[in-house]
């Protein structure tokens, strides 16, 4: 079915405004079979380059995450930096990370697909994606951390050997639940609208693809009934998992806050926590969508300028309100006055870390409000892509700040020292090398770019003149 | 050899095969004898078709309670069980239940509509289906049955209403 959003000819009118529309990828439909065509080329084109990467990507996940990880548990976590008085080292601060970045996933797709953003449809996949790969190193470090990983199930609740129970007080159990319920709603949410697309897939392929897509895509056809229950599902699932998605990362926040050390011990910290997720997951989008548009095929098609500007405008408006709750947080205990307090205070912003602390307010705060005001420099994709690396550096920095570096001052003096991580830095590179091999490897087999939802937006996108001005407008589909 | 057949009319625009479903209409096949299957979803408005019911939303809610039933279980029933006397914290605590109640009702709803999904939409299912590969490249299909001898009238009427290609069809293995 082809859509029909062909520009109006405007006697009269000035010549640019058709073609500025045609900027848009709503504005700009192409054939179904073509955009097809064109996501199926994209996954089955790969460069000796491409194989390349992976490659390397293996190798680090070999040597810098498995290798340094069997080390650990043969020698055991004296081999990492932590000691008193950091028994919270990296292994947490990447794991908060990673959660982080997967919210952006649920922030882009459920909560922008709720309020009707048109814009959200050609990334959303590629925001899903990265939520699930997300938490999944995000669950490597949980492990990484527990030292003794072979009894994690002890974290499941049910009755060991010894009748005891997890306790449902603490914390730590909380997030148990937390990440669980976002793991694995955020695999069912990925998957829901990716059927239509696997099964588009499935009929364009021949060998092992036909064959993986055909189990994968359930037997979808699109039918009435199917897409009337598919749309049900998705739209339920958009509602439920928005609280859920707060939930995880202020239950997170709660892991520290529940706590009554200083620095930690804050009632904002749980919406502190989320904008900053927000923050360093939406810059990961931009990342992503930069790598998937300028190294896959036929990509630039559907990810265009526009969605980096977009981006660019949330990531400012986050920016702005991570801001004002790191400010928060700072005031009300500088102003309260508590010796502990204001010495951490004072030890962040003038201690050893004095120089991490202000590269973290360098990349959160300055360069974020220096570049993203002008809707040139957000629409350009090289720079958006620095923008997000810079952005997730802070937010690593800050949580980086947040757990070892306030842990080095406790009310304890004798205990003070300065905290250095060791086989955490292997390990952090091989969690980042093992997010990048999945994302490569995934865009081989799952369609990046939702094609029906593209081609549903764009059935539903017109343009009409008012007076002498033609006017995008957008019918209601769902 | 049977006395009906089933047709397959494929439809390049939305609007011819609206008009064609009304012409169907008039011959004879009524909403329930017609299948509609399309590359993106089609309102029931924009195809003129009944409004389509679903048991995902109730099903959810059904999950939903489960969830918070399994919530009261593990904060409730398990200190119940097991007793875990920890400083001053009372051994049923409540504000705990409300995240852990929380996180496994939405669970629970979110589960079960997926599951929902699966059941009301009948997948997977990996026996022969009527379907061409031509509808993920964005035809709309209408699939009917009709008796044999009037297999050539149907076929002149979808042709003029603007199918581009109409064909009696078999399940197949997709």
């Amino acid at each position: 079915m082809d859509t029909t959003a062909e520009p109006i000819a405007l006697p009269g009118a000035s010549a640019r405004e058709p073609h500025d529309q045609r900027e848009h990828l709503m504005f700009d439909p192409r054939p179904r079979g073509e955009m097809n065509a064109m996501v199926m080329e994209s996954m089955h084109k790969t460069s000796k380059k491409f194989w390349g990467v992976v490659i390397f990507l293996v190798l680090t996940v070999l040597f810098a995450l498995l290798g340094a990880w069997a080390y650990m548990i043969a020698e055991g976590m004296g081999v990492t930096g932590l000691t008193r008085p950091e028994y919270w080292g990296i292994f947490i601060v990447d794991m908060v990370f990673w959660i982080g970045i997967s919210h952006a996933g649920t922030f882009i797709s459920a909560l922008l697909r709720v309020m009707k953003y048109e814009i959200r449809r050609p990334f959303t996949r590629a925001a899903e994606l990265m939520t699930t790969f997300g938490l999944i190193q995000a669950a490597i470090c949980i492990f990484l951390h527990l030292g003794r990983v072979w009894l994690g199930y002890w974290l499941v609740p049910y009755p060991n050997g010894r009748a005891i129970w997890p306790n449902f007080h603490s914390p730590l159990m909380w997030d148990f639940m937390a990440i669980t319920t976002y793991v694995i709603a955020s695999t069912m949410y990925l998957f829901m609208p990716l059927i239509p697309d696997l099964a588009m897939a499935r009929d364009r392929s021949t060998g092992w693809r036909k064959s993986l897509y055909r189990y994968l895509s359930l037997g979808f056809r699109g039918t009435e009934p199917e897409w009337k229950h598919l749309k049900t599902a998705m739209n339920i699932f958009a509602f439920a998992i928005i609280p859920v998605m707060f939930s995880v990362h202020t239950v997170v926040s709660w892991d520290f806050a529940m706590s009554t050390r200083p620095g930690w011990n804050s009632t904002i910290f749980g919406p502190y926590f989320v904008i900053g997720a927000l923050h360093s997951g939406i810059a990961a989008v931009m990342i992503v969508i930069f790598m998937i548009r300028s190294t896959m095929k036929n990509m630039k098609y559907f990810i265009r300028p526009e969605h980096f500007e977009f981006l660019g405008k949330l990531s400012l408006i986050v920016s702005m309100t991570w801001a004002y709750f790191f400010f928060n947080d700072y005031l009300v205990p500088w102003y309260g006055g508590n010796k502990f307090e204001k010495l951490l205070l004072d030890f962040h912003s003038n201690g050893p870390f004095a120089y991490v602390w202000v590269t973290m307010l360098i990349c959160n705060i300055v360069i974020p409000w220096l570049i993203l005001w002008n809707k040139k420099w957000r629409s350009t994709p090289w720079v958006m892509l620095l923008v997000g690396i810079v952005i997730n550096v802070g937010m690593w920095i800050e949580r980086f700040i947040i757990i070892p570096v306030s842990l080095n001052i406790t009310r304890m003096p004798f205990t003070w020292r300065v905290y250095k991580p060791s086989i955490e830095i292997p390990l952090t590179i091989g969690t980042f090398a093992l997010f990048m091999l999945l994302y490569m490897l995934a865009s081989r087999l799952i369609p990046l770019v939702p094609v029906w939802e593209v081609q549903e937006g764009q059935s539903a996108h017109i343009l009409r003149k008012v007076g002498k001005a033609v006017i995008p407008t957008v019918s209601n589909v769902d | 050899m049977a006395d009906t057949l089933t047709l397959l009319a494929l439809f390049a625009e939305i609007d011819p095969s609206v008009s064609a479903i009304d012409k169907l209409h008039e011959m004879g096949i009524t909403d329930e004898k017609l299948n509609v299957i399309s590359g993106i979803p089609l309102n029931h408005d924009v195809l003129g078709r009944p409004n389509l019911r679903t048991f995902i939303p109730r099903l959810a809610m059904g999950g939903a309670m489960i969830g918070l039933v399994a919530a009261l279980f593990l904060i409730f029933g398990i200190p119940g069980l097991y007793p875990l006397t920890v400083g001053g914290q009372p051994v049923f605590p409540f504000p705990p239940f409300l995240i852990v109640g929380f996180e496994l009702t939405m669970l629970g709803l979110m589960g079960m509509a997926f599951l929902g999904l699966l059941l009301a939409g009948r997948l997977p299912s990996y026996e022969p289906k009527v379907y061409v590969p031509e509808i993920s490249d964005g035809m709309i299909a209408l699939v009917f049955s009709c008796p044999v001898e009037q297999q050539a009238q149907f076929e002149d009427a979808l042709l003029s209403m603007g199918a581009e290609q109409v064909q009696p069809v078999e399940a197949s293995t997709l």
